[in-house]
């Protein structure tokens, strides 16, 4: 690959790349605030400029360039670090905090705040201005994101967010000179499914999630990679909790599935993983007083006890599964089933869903599928079942034990029918119609609480990693899985995430060759294409689906 | 939404350019003369719809451009130069004559409706100041005394 | 005593000149372009290269060297648009050739469309022209009706069509890539160069953008041939450019001259000397944007290499004189006002700059001035050059910088009373 040299050391570049981009790359840290890579250049705000003393062709540039707009050359010589560079980026910064106000104290942003950050490393740290600032008034634009005009710094991300990105137009630039403000038209409304992304990329606190607003400091939040659950596309996020409560999610950037953004619905998952009213906390069992909670040990006795009384066969076991199940879990359900009854019965939820297809790519990241794994359940062989009609039968067909992972098939006449079923057992992390339809519950984890991989609609397997803690009384899914199958002397060997998944990888058609190592957070593609006649592609998705 | 002949000028004006949405800042002028002298909310749907654009682009462009008025002006809009050239010779006691003649400040319309005033950058008749566009008329090497004598003429 | 050079103002200083295109055929019209028809395009750039015509915009660019820039063989159409946006202050020389004789720069509009390989042109007129938009759409129309432009401009089946496009106030709309974005429907921000307009300018397509008083410089160029357009003047300097002279002076006006006449001849000869018997104090020679001179400073030829290296630029060639009783901070702050007004609002220097540079100088008409502010404004303003998109920063610098410079008593006058 080409090369240029900045502050003396060699910078690989592509052809084409800007010099800012690729000094990115190699961990260069150049300050801007426009700029972002995924969308056009504008080169305004002027923060990125660089000293070029040779362009390529020996001659320097006549004046600081800008690096987001330069095209890197091979041979080209530049310099960050000058007193050139620190006297521009000193006035810059000046310039900027003469109209902005000092609103750290209050602001979301503070903490995560570029302007602030840059201000302490490249700013003066005192201001001549004595004039009044400009002020704008305030407006209420929208659900999900607060605009607060007077912080603007005019980087224009917003405005070309909503041009280039999402297409709706609905925000944009508005008057000239000092009295330049983004806003949306005419006191309307935001309209866009996607504004969190718009809080995200405003480099200051102008643009803030209402979700999130006042409720934490931004420097007191953990972080750990995880991915969205909320539908099948499994955006990368970032999981931000502090003391065992998630504030918000955050997309992390990845090119191969959602590239920087992620949608609204998306984000508002965060709730459920604060949720703890819904939650199974402890193993139950149904006894003639109703449910109560006993010991793990208790709860897998009665269960061993009632199978060696029912001794069934295989056509017997029937095993019931929703696709909110990671791939581990989904592998062992499988094998307790066919290695501990001998049962082929098992089935999932398999819907036909919609997937919109639109010029803009960010509309791709909405999908009317709303669980993140069908395409792992598809994978592994599962049967599905399009309708609640079709399992019915299946219930009543001489069942004489049902497990039921997740809430798959959740509604009342199924469960009404289960109730004659001599053993159910229910694994699940949320109370539901199988909790209380059920002999035995067990009480499982969310993704945040767990370690499991998931595969997306495009085929793509991703891992989550532990962010939260669960009730010290639950267990992954996967661990009772393997509980169960030590209960039934069925030969076992894996105890942990990565050990699962390559036994799957080994036993699974659909998973050959992955490597646990690879696995990295940003995600593997499985080798095959995946085919799906219950996937419509759609221009936008029906009200129904 | 047009007059006739408006509606010629627009399908003229629309022809002239490779895309629609070039014709934009003609075509918001054509509709400002359209409709008194100003741009309704209405005016903006119709000229987004005609230039397949999203009408914050065109309220976008309004609020960057000076001519595009989004409130019904005088019948005869005084467009008063003050920059360098006609400050140097009288423009910026032109316009405080004419603003305590008339009993407003620049930026507004008077009572009656007759006349607004609009403070001015340079209107490029530098060798001929002080100078005023009266609607679409210039007026040159206007003095106090002949801005009198406009007004009076302006019934 | 020095006299008016007349080759573009050679029909207007006529006072029986019909400026209809009968009249402007008996002239004399629309035989350079009959000339410049039988030569290829690429021979017609040469010619223009070699007579030194250099753009009479402001920017002083040789206008063959910009033409040959255009790129070639892209597939897609090439683009001739002439900037009459003419809102530097103190500039008024355009809408007199568009007004009095709009057949002659629609000439050199057409040598200019052939020379590039432009289909259809357009003629970004500012809004404010009223007068001269009319005028300009009156002769064009004179034109279709006579045939010389339409289907076969060029000959059979080469056409050319021409365009007024009106803008709406914006004086940043003359600068280059924000009037491509204005005409284009949008707002006037300019654009990042590279890419440059001649490789991708007026929707995407290869795009030159030319002064009207350059492209009205063609037909004598192709006419009388490059050796006595660049006898006008120094070497470098060719031809013969338009004053727009406005102030204190008894004539103001707009003069035609050699480039080798001097700023005290254009002031006191054609300009008659300064108004009411008074003495001079200061000039700017080439609109609000140049650095200012003073009274002893103006013994220098009226040309853009004698300017530029007495450390001030032609610009538009507009000559704003002003004499000894005139308050040089109340002069500032108008400028100061204008650049604040007129700022895009984009790039961050500009944006705040220019505003802050106002705010200074209005605090020193309140009476509020020191040495402290003084150095203020000069670094406020002076940080605003070559930090910026485009050149309304350096144009918003150079005003500051020199007066501060020049003129540092005038500051002296508004400091306060009061210990600083």
């Amino acid at each position: 690959m080409p090369v240029f040299e900045m502050d003396g050391k060699p910078v690989e570049f592509e052809p084409g790349e800007k010099v800012l981009s690729a000094a990115m790359r190699a961990g260069i840290k150049i300050p801007h605030y426009c700029y972002h890579p995924g969308m056009s250049v504008v080169a305004t705000c002027r923060m990125c400029m660089v000293d070029v003393i040779d362009m390529g062709n020996g001659r320097p540039a006549p004046k600081l360039q800008t690096s987001c707009s330069m095209d890197a050359v091979e041979g080209m010589k530049v310099e960050t670090k000058n007193e050139k560079v620190q006297e521009a980026r000193e006035l810059v910064m000046e310039y900027l905090l003469i109209n902005h106000p000092l609103d750290c104290p209050i602001c979301d942003q503070s903490g995560e705040c570029v302007l602030q950050d840059y201000s302490f490393e490249y700013g003066s740290g005192k201001s001549e201005m004595e004039y009044s600032k400009r002020v704008y008034g305030w407006r209420d634009i929208g659900t999900f994101v607060a605009l607060e005009r007077n912080r603007c710094i005019q980087c224009t991300r917003c405005d070309r967010f909503t041009r280039e990105i999402t297409g709706t137009n609905e925000f944009g630039m508005f008057n000239r000179g000092h009295e330049l403000t983004v806003d949306t038209y005419s006191d309307r409304p935001m309209i866009n499914q996607f504004q969190g992304n718009m809080a995200d990329i405003c480099p200051v606190g102008a643009l803030t999630e209402k979700e999130f607003r006042f409720k934490r400091r931004a420097w007191k939040l953990k972080k750990t990679p995880s991915i969205c659950v909320g539908c099948s596309t499994g955006c990368n996020v970032t999981i931000e909790y502090d003391r065992n409560e998630v504030f918000r999610l955050k997309p992390r950037d990845n090119p191969e599935v959602n590239k920087w953004w992620m949608c609204d619905l998306g984000r508002l998952t965060y709730k459920t993983l604060n949720q703890r009213q819904n939650r199974l906390g402890n193993p139950l069992g149904k006894t003639g007083d109703g449910l109560q909670e006993i010991s793990w040990e208790e709860a897998f006795n009665a269960i061993s006890g009632k199978i060696k009384e029912l001794q069934p066969s295989s056509t017997e076991v029937l095993g019931l599964v929703d696709t909110h199940a990671s791939n581990e879990e989904l592998y062992l359900f499988k094998k307790l089933l066919k290695q501990g009854f001998g049962s082929d019965l098992l089935c999932f939820p398999e819907p036909d869903w919609e997937q919109p297809v639109s010029d803009f790519f960010i509309d791709s990241l909405i999908t009317s599928d709303k669980t993140p794994n069908r395409a792992g359940a598809r994978l592994l062989g599962l049967k599905g079942e399009k309708s609640v009609d079709a399992v019915l039968p299946k219930l009543t067909s001489g069942v004489k034990v049902l497990l039921v992972l997740g809430q798959p098939f959740d509604v009342e006449s199924l469960q009404v029918q289960a109730a004659s079923i001599p053993l159910v057992v229910n694994i699940s992390a949320w109370n539901s119609g199988w909790t209380q339809t059920a002999d035995v519950s067990l009480p499982g984890r969310l993704h945040a609480e767990k370690e499991v991989t998931y595969t997306n609609k495009a085929g793509r397997v991703q891992r989550v990693q532990t962010a939260i803690r669960a009730h010290h009384k639950t267990r992954p899914d996967w661990m009772i899985l393997c509980g169960l199958m030590e209960m039934l002397d069925v030969e076992n060997q894996v105890d942990s995430t990565e050990s699962i998944f390559l036994e799957m990888a080994d036993a699974e058609q659909g998973f050959k060759e992955l490597q646990w190592e690879e696995l990295s957070s940003d995600g593997l593609n499985v080798p095959q294409t995946l085919q799906d006649p219950g996937r419509t592609e759609v221009s936008e998705l029906s009200k129904t689906a | 939404m047009f007059s006739e002949e408006g509606q010629k000028e627009l399908e003229r004006l629309l022809s002239r350019y490779p895309f629609k949405r070039n014709a934009l800042l003609p075509i918001l002028h054509l509709a400002q003369k359209e409709n008194e002298g100003w741009l309704s909310e209405a005016s903006i749907k119709f000229v987004a719809e005609v230039c397949e654009v999203s009408e914050t682009h065109v309220e976008g462009v309004i609020s960057f451009y000076t001519m595009y008025k989004l409130k019904k002006p005088g019948k005869y809009h005084l467009q008063i130069c003050t920059c360098v050239p006609c400050c140097l010779v009288g423009g910026e006691e032109l316009l405080e004559h004419t603003e305590s003649k008339l009993g407003i400040h620049a930026g507004s319309t008077s009572d009656d409706g007759r006349f607004s005033i609009e403070e001015m950058e340079c209107i490029g008749a530098c060798s001929y100041a002080p100078a005023v566009i009266v609607n679409e008329d210039y007026h040159e090497k206007v003095s106090p005394q002949s801005m009198d004598q406009l007004l009076t003429d302006c019934k | 005593m020095i006299e008016e050079t007349l080759v573009l103002f050679k029909n207007i200083r006529n006072p029986d000149y019909d400026k209809s295109l009968k009249g402007y055929k008996k002239s004399g019209g629309f035989k350079a372009l009959k000339k410049a028809l039988k030569m290829k395009p690429e021979e017609l750039v040469e010619l223009v290269k070699s007579s030194g015509l250099r753009g009479r915009g402001g920017a002083g660019f040789p206008t063959g060297l910009k033409w040959s820039f255009m790129a070639k063989n892209t597939g897609k159409p090439s683009y001739l648009i002439c900037n009459a946006d003419e809102s530097e202050p103190g500039t008024c020389k355009d809408r007199e050739l568009m007004l009095k004789d709009p057949h002659q720069f629609l000439e050199g509009m057409m040598i200019g469309c052939y020379a590039i390989n432009c289909r259809h042109g357009y003629i970004y007129v500012r809004g404010e022209y009223f007068p001269s938009i009319k005028s300009l759409n009156a002769a064009i129309d004179e034109l279709y009706a006579d045939g010389v432009l339409g289907e076969n401009a060029f000959g059979k089946g080469k056409g050319l069509d021409l365009t007024v496009h009106t803008g709406a106030g914006a004086y940043i709309c003359g600068e280059e890539s924000a009037l491509l974005d204005s005409l284009e429907g949008k707002r006037g921000h300019p654009r990042v160069k590279p890419p440059f307009p001649a490789v991708a300018g007026f929707n995407a397509c290869p795009t030159t953008v030319n002064n009207v008083e350059t492209l009205t410089c063609l037909p004598f160029i192709v006419n009388e041939g490059p050796e006595a357009f660049a006898g006008f003047g120094p070497p470098n300097n060719a031809g013969t450019h338009l004053v727009s002279l406005s102030g204190h002076v008894n004539q103001p006006g707009v003069y035609e001259v050699r480039m080798d006449v001097t700023l005290k001849d254009i002031i006191y000869e054609l300009g008659g000397g300064i108004r009411n018997g008074k003495k001079l104090k200061g000039v700017i020679p080439g609109g609000s944007s140049s650095p200012v001179l003073t009274a002893e400073e103006i013994d220098v030829e009226y040309n853009f290499d004698a300017l530029s290296k007495a450390g001030t630029m032609m610009g538009s060639a507009a000559l704003m004189v002003f004499d000894e009783d005139t308050d040089v901070i109340k002069l500032l702050h108008r400028i100061t006002r204008f650049y604040n007004h007129e700022s895009c609002g984009q790039c961050t220097p500009c944006r705040e700059g220019t505003h802050w540079a106002r705010l200074i100088v209005q605090d020193f008409l309140k009476g509020n001035g020191n040495e402290r502010k003084m150095k203020r404004l000069q670094r406020v303003g002076g940080n605003m050059m070559g930090t910026t998109v485009c050149a309304l920063g350096d144009a918003a610098a150079m005003p500051i910088t020199s007066f501060v410079k020049k003129f540092p008593l005038e500051f002296e006058k508004y400091y306060t009373q009061a210990a600083a």
